[in-house]
């Protein structure tokens, strides 16, 4: 009961700031609200007892949001929001597509069987020697792809921002 | 029972939220935005799935890896392709952008 307590509050917490972060001119307070809500989410990680993804989830989306924010800064017409711009297009449809996602997500979460709930789960420890050997056999060629993977977007993303010389 | 729900529920929402988003906006790092809260999404109902259905088999928190590593790489290559808009057109609004050549 407990657990569901905090992964609720942790969970609306996440969509409270993920609200705020379309809903406020600021681009710095969109940053920071995207990354508020990443916290959230790794709130609910450490809430269902998953230690390892919820610390993960915090360090990594802390800098991922600070460079981000750096980005929006940067890139923005009005990065404070003080000129009022709206930029935002096609609102009604895009707020039509994320009820119906939304909706049709809910519908699925709450109708469908999910079949028997396990209690026990492994600690802490158990769980990154479980991952660590998943990664190491049964998942290995995955997570050496999603390496290979990593090192093709950094090349293709230089590759695209570098400044060409004419 | 009630906490894999909840965190259904939850995921549910923020994939509405961050699909609102990646589609209603107008600016190329607040689209990116929509699209990590929906990837966001996907990595609370993969944790619940782990963690209510099958807690003793690692391939759940795998493909959080997974998800988190497709979260970095939308990011690189977002920004990539941001800074060379902003190169060649000085915006990264996506109502300018007909197409992506520089």
């Amino acid at each position: 009961m407990i657990q569901a307590v905090f992964t609720g509050l942790f969970g609306l917490a996440a969509i409270w700031f993920g609200v705020v972060v379309f809903r406020t001119a600021s681009m710095v307070r969109s940053a920071l609200a995207l990354l508020f809500s990443m916290a959230a989410i790794g709130g609910m990680f450490l809430a269902m007892e998953a230690e390892f993804l919820g610390v993960l989830q915090l360090m990594m989306m802390a800098t991922e949001m600070a460079i981000m924010a750096i980005f929006m800064v940067m890139y923005m017409m009005d990065p404070g929001g003080l000129g009022g711009m709206d930029m935002t297009h096609q609102k009604r449809a895009s707020l039509v597509a994320g009820a119906l996602g939304a909706l049709g997500s809910l519908a699925v979460a709450v109708l469908a069987g999910w079949g028997p709930v396990e209690e026990r789960v492994p600690a802490a420890t158990a769980q990154v020697r479980g991952l660590g050997i998943e990664i190491m056999e049964r998942s290995m060629l995955v997570f050496e792809t999603a390496g290979v993977t990593i090192l093709t977007a950094m090349i293709a993303a230089t590759a695209i921002a570098i400044q060409r010389r004419r | 029972m009630a906490t894999l729900t909840v965190a259904l529920i939850v995921g549910a929402v923020l994939f509405g939220i961050g699909l609102y988003g990646a589609l209603s906006q107008t600016n190329l790092v607040m689209i990116m935005m929509g699209v990590e809260l929906m990837l966001g999404a996907a990595m609370v109902n993969l944790v619940a799935f782990w963690r209510f259905l099958h807690p003793e088999v690692y391939a759940g928190q795998m493909f959080v890896l997974i998800v988190m590593t497709v979260m970095a790489l939308e990011m690189t290559v977002g920004f990539g392709i941001a800074t060379g808009r902003f190169r060649a057109k000085g915006s990264v609004e996506m109502e300018e952008a007909g197409d992506l050549k520089g």
